[in-house]
């Protein structure tokens, strides 16, 4: 036998092809005639360093330009093949990982089993790809910077982390994409894309036994990485004392963002960071809803537990109606976050939550994509269990958990706020709000 | 006793019904997640709203979500929320579509509670003046979106003021919006919603006899407006081609909308062989002929696709979108115009047209994979006259599509020599 079964876990089993310790989990259900397959590089944002931010995502275009096998000359585009089958199919990059992935009819495994095992190590990387995927890449990250909502929250992850590389986008710095040169997208690929710094995930229908034969036999001849996968190792030091910062710039409505660091996704708090920011801000009995919307004050107002392989932030957002200031909002924000910490919410709420959270989880199931997706990033910031524990860590979670999570991390000194202030644009006649410096 | 075959197809496997007022309801079991989806739609969308209140349709919409004479919006949305379930209302074009998720065992509570917003709808007064107060904002933050911007100034140059694909520029739907009152929800609510064009699809673990039983308690005696008629005259093509820019600052990226009436809708006979038409032409950025020139070879932009845009019960634009730095708009238009026209004078190759029908199927199959697809399926081929039985045809119909089908579709529905250029962002 070509590989080694690991471990059973609620239905999803794990394998590790003997050749080269590529990771493979299965997770079958036969629900409908589908299958997604997805593959995972332990690769992201977080690997680069000054100078070659964004690459990378640049990286992750270049894996479409085609391989040997797979390429544009002989009709056998790797976009065109997959479309031919009516497959959903992308990749895309974050901090901590890069995911590949198709949702193909069932009887079409093979065909994505063997364009990413060709992909993994065949990928041409050629320089006058690079040349015209940049400019690609430079429209999307110009898109991006088209939306201030988008902007500010760059701003605010570029200012709350200084050391760590969370400190930039994943889509890099503009004249890092520009200048980036090919022999560097080329060093990246050889030193991370190798199958021992992979997980393979398939989800939806299909037998066991074929899907173990169809990876041995594609992924099987790929030989490890020559030298260990290199390892980050900064550390973000604590923020001691607040950081505020101003964008201005062309727009409608102004913005507030506010991030406090919060521990990796492994971190015993994880649980209770999940249900923190669904009683924050899921649906309108949310608390930062009835403060913020209903009242008039927002527009809209959300907020989100990152976590991540290494410490991420907790972000609040905030999109105020016209006429109200951002000092007033930012107020009344804050005043909601400070009450978790002091306040016992009420059982029935902190259900509610839960349930809100775990009914999620199981609507998730219908779609083995959506399946995928969630297996690949838990396993990408801790680990595939994570995805089957999260119901558990969460129905766990007590009103004094929520206390002191929140008085833990929410301080003013662990603070990072954005203020976007839009300056007018002639014609419509929207923002008459005194701004309040 | 032989075991008789197990019949799969869509027909076999859906129960159709008809409440006593004349809701068509359709239940597909499928046990394999204790959850139901639901999706439908009733004949109730912008196109009914009287001339100079064209938010009204939408406005009624959302209100149906603000409470009813039993209980109000926070009551409502503790028990669903509580139960991690939704449902609701929102409106289109030409229908409000309903849709609605939950548990299986939660399928009860989210049926009542459309029912009783459909059927005692309170609209209070405070909840429309959030809800304008909100929608206004909204209206201003698009104004800053350089593909709504590019988008609607196209539809306001191709379609006439009154047609439902003419986009109400904003401050005037903004003055439209601050005269909307509650007697004007109210008798919009009276007068279009009613169970007659009423369509449910539900699927999911649930019981075929138990849904319908459910749903005719709950709804069935429902007295609403009688059915609402739509005739919508086609829109003709353009006599000329028009170029238009919307000045915009701080946009490092441009969107270029270039579009003209397509005269195609869900009934017009050779529909499929029009969508192929464009699925090769535009409908992938990655592998259709607009993105392998202009964003794989030429590496102008991250996105380039062409649609039939809302070729439903009315026939919208035909579409083609770009995003692009402003010193590279030329080239990326010129580059467009010249492949549609090579694909015009030329049609499309054979082995373009079997990917194209491979990947329709595919995608099709796909797409029915999931509850909520399924139901969404169900509820448009109930909508568009097609039929339950339609799901099981559709790949063989989209077999069956030769080359001058396609080429005369082309030829037919894509007018670029007419069309108009929509060029938004800072320039």
């Amino acid at each position: 036998m070509a590989y080694s079964k690991i471990t059973e876990y609620d239905g999803i089993t794990e394998y590790k092809l003997d050749s080269n310790d590529l990771k493979l989990l299965l997770a079958p259900r036969r629900a409908a005639p589908v299958v997604a397959f997805m593959v995972l590089y332990r690769v992201g944002s977080r690997n680069e360093a000054v100078g070659h931010t964004g690459a990378t995502h640049l990286l992750e275009h270049m894996l479409f330009k085609g391989t040997p096998t797979y390429n544009k000359q002989n009709g056998t585009q790797i976009a065109s093949v997959l479309q031919r089958q009516g497959g959903v199919y992308n990749a895309d990059t974050w901090f901590d990982r890069t995911r590949y992935y198709e949702m193909l009819p069932s009887d079409q495994l093979e065909l994505a089993v063997h364009i990413e095992a060709d992909r993994m190590r065949n990928s041409f990387i050629a320089d006058e790809d690079r040349q015209s995927e940049m400019t690609v890449v430079r429209n999307e990250l110009e898109r991006g910077e088209n939306e201030p909502s988008n902007v500010l929250h760059e701003r605010l992850w570029a200012a709350a982390f200084r050391e760590h590389p969370y400190h930039h986008p994943t889509i890099g710095w503009r004249s890092d994409v520009e200048g980036m040169a090919t022999s560097r997208l080329k060093e990246f690929y050889d030193t991370f894309y190798h199958p021992n710094n992979a997980t393979a995930i398939i989800v939806g229908d299909f037998d066991e036994s074929v899907a173990l034969d169809l990876m041995s036999r594609h992924f099987n001849l790929i030989p490890p990485s020559p030298s260990p996968i290199p390892q980050m190792y900064t550390v973000e030091p604590p923020q001691e004392g607040e950081i505020r910062f101003t964008l201005r710039r062309t727009g409608q409505l102004g913005l507030i963002n506010v991030g406090w660091h919060i521990p990796e996704a492994t971190h015993p708090d994880t649980g209770a960071l999940t249900v923190l920011d669904t009683l924050l801000s899921a649906g309108i009995t949310s608390r930062l809803y009835q403060a913020m919307v209903e009242t008039q004050m927002a527009v809209d107002v959300g907020a989100q537990a990152f976590q991540f392989v290494d410490p991420g932030l907790f972000m609040l957002h905030i999109t105020l109606r016209p006429g109200v200031t951002h000092a007033e909002a930012e107020r009344v924000g804050l005043e909601v976050i400070e009450n978790m910490k002091t306040e016992d919410v009420p059982e029935k709420e902190l259900q509610k939550a839960k349930n809100m959270i775990t009914t999620q989880m199981i609507y998730l199931r219908d779609s083995p994509l959506g399946v995928a997706r969630v297996i690949a990033e838990a396993e990408a910031v801790a680990n595939w269990k994570m995805f089957v524990d999260l119901p558990k860590m969460v129905e766990q979670v007590t009103p004094a958990d929520i206390k002191r999570v929140a008085a833990t991390y929410f301080t003013e000194d662990n603070r990072t706020v954005g203020w976007f202030i839009p300056k007018q644009e002639e014609g419509i006649d929207s923002n008459d709000e005194a701004y309040e410096e | 006793m032989m075991k008789p075959m197990k019949n799969n197809s869509f027909v076999a496997r859906t129960r159709r019904f008809q409440l006593s007022n004349g809701v068509t309801l359709m239940v597909l079991e499928n046990p394999a997640n204790p959850t139901v989806s639901i999706a439908g739609s009733m004949r109730a969308g912008e196109y009914f709203s009287p001339a100079g209140k064209d938010s009204l349709a939408g406005i009624t919409a959302s209100m149906l979500g603000k409470g009813t004479r039993r209980r109000s919006k926070l009551e409502i949305a503790e028990e669903m929320e509580s139960a991690g379930a939704r449902v609701g209302l929102s409106s289109n074009t030409f229908t409000v579509s309903v849709s609605g998720l939950s548990l299986s065992r939660d399928l009860p509570m989210i049926v009542s509670t459309l029912a009783e917003e459909l059927r005692e709808p309170a609209f209070p007064a405070e909840e429309l003046e959030k809800m304008r107060q909100r929608i206004i904002a909204n209206i201003q933050e698009e104004q800053d979106d350089t593909r709504v911007r590019a988008y609607d100034r196209m539809t306001q140059l191709v379609f006439p003021e009154g047609n439902p694909f003419h986009q109400t520029p904003a401050e005037k739907a903004i003055g439209q919006i601050e005269s909307i009152t509650v007697d004007d929800i109210r008798e919009f609510h009276q007068k279009f919603y009613g169970p007659s064009s009423m369509i449910l699809a539900v699927v999911g673990d649930v019981k075929a006899d138990d849904a319908y039983a459910l749903f005719e308690e709950k709804l069935g005696k429902w007295q609403g407006a009688p059915e609402a008629v739509i005739d919508i005259t086609e829109t003709p093509l353009q006599p000329a081609a028009i170029r238009e820019t919307v000045v915009m600052k701080d946009k490092p990226s441009a969107d270029v909308v270039i579009g003209h009436a397509s005269r195609l809708r869900r009934s017009n006979p050779d529909f499929i062989a029009a969508r192929i038409a464009n699925n090769a032409l535009g409908q992938s950025t990655l592998s259709s002929r607009l993105g392998l020139k202009v964003r794989d070879e030429m590496g102008l932009t991250y996105g380039i696709n062409s649609s039939f845009a809302e070729s439903g019960i009315g026939d919208g634009p035909f579409v083609i979108t770009v995003t692009v730095a402003p010193e590279n708009i030329s080239l990326a238009v010129g580059a467009t115009v010249e492949i549609v026209n090579d694909y015009i004078a030329n049609g499309i190759r054979e082995d373009e047209l079997k990917d194209e029908q491979s990947s329709i199927i595919g995608s099709f199959k796909i797409g029915l994979a999931t509850n909520s697809g399924l139901a969404n399926q169900l509820a448009a081929s109930e909508l568009f006259g097609l039929g339950v039985k339609y799901l099981d045809e559709y790949p063989s119909l989209v077999s069956t599509i030769t080359k001058s089908d396609v080429d005369e579709a082309i030829r037919k529905y894509i007018h670029l020599e007419v069309a108009t250029t929509v060029v938004a962002g800072t320039l």
